[in-house]
């Protein structure tokens, strides 16, 4: 009995732990209206010279915002990104990447 | 009895005063009815329209190019940048880069007889060996007059009839560091069919109070480039020059009551500006190192400073770096300044016709929504109502659209409606009718 304990408590863990760390979309929706949405536009669509910022991997997203986050610097910008990435929590960084993994512009 | 009489009299006494103060309102508030309808879609960041009264449209797209929406709805893609495709021409010269690309577009006065539009745009052909680090002259942003065909569907000549106009080319260590940055770029025939083509700074500080450099200008030139004979610059500086001192102005028109310019102006994270010009005014930007008590800045840029990496009261930032100083003798004082904030004033335009209602005569004012540091973002059209002498306003409303977006270009057309380009790829027609 005893021989099958550990590996079913490493699942559970593990379970449990993708599950606390899975982003949630609607979540990081409204932390993008507060934050990002003024320059990459709507849905992360990207507007005049802010990039498109949606439809990058979930991991992708997830980086680059803490590399951001952490003063890295990617491209002649970088330092409005590093201000605005400084704040975000991990869970916010999770909440954003999942929503922008999907998110379409609807006008 | 007696009490019936004056309870009566009572009465109507009210009655009277709240019909006459319902005629009274009735009369004096003709508040129109609004209405929003899309024109264009799905394009990529729209610049700027010139109507005209059949309601053919010219429109720029910034890194494709100029085209034209005729009455039925049919787009002819007229004049392209460099790489763009399905252009029935391009120019091999114009090019995109951040916030820098095909930008302002105006028709001439006698348009219907000689077919000319005035565009501005970035160009690498007349870079010379000037371009070599930012703190050198680099002329990177001209101003062509395209004639175009008896169709309007090609550009049949071109002619570049500005092209100094300073150019940021390479990053630097600024918060809004790309290459690109700061070009003004709004261009708006006035009155006697004199051209105005509206500058910004091009992030570098020595611009706005040069006397030679065009960069940080608004000009005010005929439509072969020329200076118009009553500019007025201080002694020294270039006649083009009409007035001087801004950081980046994307918003220009004329008051129709008495033809007077006023600008919109960005604010650097602090105080956006609408401004009534005066000929050979200052606006008082002078963001240049070791000047006004401030000492070294990066990359001799101290338009974002102090603690340009941050934020911070947008009121301690103004104290430090002022968009209009006061040691200036010559300053043009802003007739507005977003309560010290800076959201992104962008395209402005005066709402003319009785159309309009209580609103004709205002200055529309696109915002486009920057909120760092903790300011509200902001995204609107402002109805502003100036003062007679331009120096102050009455008071604001927000043009009631139903829906916030990057406001970059506002332009009136003929019959009186207001055109808008948002950066999200759409173009509007906003119409107004009276109530009364």
């Amino acid at each position: 009995m005893l021989k099958y304990t550990g590996p079913l408590t490493l699942a559970v863990i593990l379970g449990l732990s993708n599950s606390a760390f899975a982003g949630d979309p609607v979540a990081g929706e409204k932390r993008f209206h507060e934050s990002c949405h003024a320059c990459h536009g709507p849905a992360g669509k990207g507007a005049s010279s802010y990039p498109k910022v949606s439809g990058n991997s979930i991991e992708y997203t997830r980086d680059k915002l803490k590399a951001y986050r952490e003063g890295q610097k990617f491209g002649p910008n970088s330092s409005l990104m590093i201000m605005m990435a400084k704040p975000l929590s991990d869970e916010e960084i999770e909440n954003l990447s999942a929503y922008l993994k999907d998110a379409k512009y609807k006008q | 009895m007696k009490h019936l009489i004056k309870k009566s009299l009572v009465t109507s006494a009210v009655s009277v005063l709240a019909l006459s103060g319902s005629i009274a309102y009735g009369a004096g508030m003709d508040v129109p009815m609004i209405k929003v309808t899309p024109v264009l879609e799905g394009l990529e960041s729209p610049w700027d329209m010139n109507v005209r009264a059949d309601g053919t449209m010219f429109y720029t797209e910034k890194c494709k190019g100029l085209s034209m929406r005729s009455p039925d709805g049919t787009v002819t893609n007229i004049y392209g940048m460099n790489g763009s495709s399905g252009y029935a021409s391009a120019g091999a010269d114009l090019f995109c880069e951040g916030q820098a690309g095909m930008m302002g577009v105006a028709a001439d006065r006698h348009f219907d007889q000689n077919r000319r539009l005035y565009v501005a745009s970035t160009s690498n052909k007349y870079h010379g060996s000037g371009c070599k680090t930012n703190f050198e002259r680099c002329d990177g942003n001209i101003v062509m007059r395209l004639t175009l065909s008896e169709d309007l569907k090609s550009v049949v000549d071109r002619t570049d009839i500005i092209t100094d106009i300073q150019y940021k080319p390479f990053e630097s260590n600024q918060p809004f560091g790309g290459p690109g940055a700061h070009n003004g770029g709004r261009l708006r025939v006035g009155p006697g069919g004199y051209l105005w083509v509206a500058g910004g700074d091009r992030h570098r500080g020595v611009c706005p109070q040069s006397p030679t450099l065009l960069c940080g200008k608004v000009l005010r030139v005929d439509t072969d480039g020329n200076a118009h004979p009553d500019n007025n610059p201080p002694e020294g500086f270039d006649k083009r020059i009409y007035t001087y001192g801004h950081r980046n102005v994307q918003g220009i028109d004329f008051r129709p009551s008495d033809g007077k310019a006023f600008t919109a102006e960005h604010g650097p994270w602090h105080s956006d500006e609408i401004t009534a010009l005066v000929n050979g005014g200052n606006g008082g930007w002078d963001p240049q190192q070791n000047t006004a008590g401030r000492g070294e800045c990066p990359d001799e840029y101290c338009g974002y400073m102090p603690e340009q990496m941050d934020g911070m009261d947008p009121a301690v930032r103004a104290s430090f770096m002022p968009m209009s100083d006061t040691r200036f003798d010559d300053l043009m004082h802003p007739t507005w300044n977003n309560n010290g904030w800076s959201q992104g004033t962008s395209s402005a335009a005066f709402l003319k016709g009785e159309n309009w209602g209580i609103y004709e005569g205002r200055l529309a004012t696109g915002v486009l929504g920057i909120g760092f540091g903790g300011t509200p973002i902001g995204q609107r059209i402002d109805m502003v109502s100036i003062t007679p002498d331009g120096l102050g306003i009455n008071g604001i409303t927000r043009m009631p659209l139903g829906f916030s977006k990057r406001f970059r270009g506002l332009v009136m057309a003929p019959d009186n409606s207001l055109y808008v380009a948002v950066d999200e790829g759409e173009i509007y027609q906003v119409t107004a009718t009276s109530m009364q």
